[in-house]
């Protein structure tokens, strides 16, 4: 990651945004494969497989409560199937039901989500990773 | 002079496969050719899923998918929600065809990216210079009703919302933790629930409009760094406001944040659309230097079903609007 970063920050350092977290990485992968038009495929590192590798250990529970809330805010079926790999956008949800996810997590889990963190919750899973890295921080 | 010809035989060529791609890939009829807006206008699209109900066509239509649209349609939970981003695709992919009248694209030909913020924009990908239209679009659906707004030359932001649409959680702590002091202020004054609620879907859509007008992603610009107010403009000259008062009111925006948006022209549409949902557009008015003031957003709506109909609305009782300058044509 730090290669890759260490890449596009030579190339793209007047016009591109300074908020190239671990978080958005992966993200802007995709962007900037289609922005650069002549990069080939595998000049890029795989990151979104390993995005997370050092958070894919989020508690069930934080998990389960996740989508509960999900489930409750989208007011899905009981047969929709929610795992942790599930993504918001395929269950229906909108921006508005996203930053009402966000709202109900962080009240539920006595965090605060920066806007930057909360357009990037696309899944479950992503949820909970960050939930419990900002649980970690507050407790720290 | 001779790469003049042979630039017009690739072109005539390349019109004929995209005839002939069309007349063999399916069954639909060919696409009507729409004139783009002029530099003043905005256009607006919108279908409701709810008269779409031929399986045969709604068929035709997922042929009209790139495989990565295909996929993402395939994913998706709920028969509502799967047609209305079915016929968001459909719309925005017929949509920009049809203003392509130099030389007829076969709407599945196209190809969408999205800018380094992750706003979509068409892929003009080749290397031909038939000039493409310096055309914008932005789409918003729901899964009653699928939009798109076009304009040309200037970036537009659109958003649809239900009019009966619910939060899950409380009104003011939602308007508290997203919006803008001020803007919590005004909802706070409003004593009624019912209207409470209403102004804060209305104010929702447009501030989702500004953001995606802007194009930038939601952490360039959060909710709750701007604000977006109606003041009353005086009606004076030569406008003329769809409105019986001789006041309308002028929807802007202030960003405490950002000084650079402070000095762009943002032009904001509040409409209610087909009697079910709020809509918002905002574009940037074209002239940036201080634009003169009260000049409306000159707009046409059609109601559509792609390569089955259109019906242009603008100016009936299917849209009615709420506030901001607005000329329906």
């Amino acid at each position: 990651m730090a290669t890759f970063s260490a890449i596009t920050s030579v190339i793209f350092a007047p016009s591109l945004k300074p908020s190239l977290s671990n978080n958005v990485i992966a993200e802007r992968t995709s962007n900037l494969k289609m922005a650069i038009g002549g990069w080939r495929k595998n000049r890029f590192p795989s990151l979104k497989t390993n995005r997370f590798c050092v958070s894919c250990s989020a508690k069930p529970e934080t998990v389960q409560k996740v989508c509960e809330i999900v489930r409750r805010q989208l007011a899905l079926p009981a047969e929709t199937e929610l795992t942790s790999e599930s993504k918001f956008s395929a269950l229906g949800a909108d921006s508005l039901d996203t930053v009402e996810i966000v709202m109900s997590l962080e009240e539920e889990f006595g965090i605060g989500v920066e806007e930057e963190n909360s357009q990037n919750i696309t899944t479950v899973q992503e949820a909970a990773d960050l939930i419990e890295k900002l649980v970690e921080k507050k407790a720290a | 002079m001779f790469s003049f010809v042979s630039k017009r035989l690739s072109l005539m060529m390349m019109t004929k496969v995209c005839c002939f791609q069309r007349n063999f890939s399916s069954a639909l009829p060919p696409l009507v050719p729409v004139k783009l807006p002029s530099k003043m206008e905005t256009h607006f699209w919108y279908v409701l899923p709810d008269e779409v109900k031929s399986e045969s066509l709604l068929s035709q239509y997922s042929e009209l998918l790139s495989p990565r649209e295909k996929k993402n349609l395939y994913h998706m939970q709920g028969d509502q929600f799967k047609k209305s981003a079915l016929l968001a695709r459909v719309l925005v992919r017929t949509t920009i065809a049809r203003y392509q009248t130099n030389c007829q694209v076969n709407p599945r030909s196209l190809k969408f990216k999205k800018t380094i913020y992750g706003k979509p924009e068409v892929d003009w990908e080749n290397g031909d210079k038939w000039c493409p239209p310096p055309l914008h679009f932005n789409i918003s659906h729901t899964s009653s009703l699928v939009a798109c707004g076009v304009t040309v030359n200037v970036p537009i932001g659109i958003d649809v919302e239900e009019k009966q649409r619910r939060l899950k959680n409380k009104i003011l702590a939602f308007a508290k933790r997203y919006f803008s002091p001020d803007e919590v202020k005004l909802l706070t004054a409003i004593s009624d629930p019912e209207i409470q609620r209403q102004e804060l879907i209305k104010l929702w859509t447009l501030k989702e409009a500004y953001v995606k007008a802007v194009g930038r992603g939601f952490s360039a610009a959060p909710f709750n760094t701007f604000t977006i107010r109606a003041r009353v403009v005086k009606m004076g000259g030569f406008h003329h406001f769809d409105t019986q008062h001789s006041e309308a009111s002028e929807i802007v925006v202030e960003s405490s944040d950002d000084p650079e948006n402070l000095t762009r022209n943002w032009q904001f549409a509040l409409l209610d659309l087909a009697g079910s949902h709020y809509a918002a557009i905002c574009i940037e008015k074209e002239n940036s230097a201080g634009g003169e003031a009260g000049v409306p957003m000159r707009l046409t709506v059609w109601k559509t079903i792609p390569f089955v109909e259109d019906e242009r609305v603008s100016g009936t009782g299917a849209v009615v609007p709420i506030s901001g300058l607005i000329k329906q044509l």
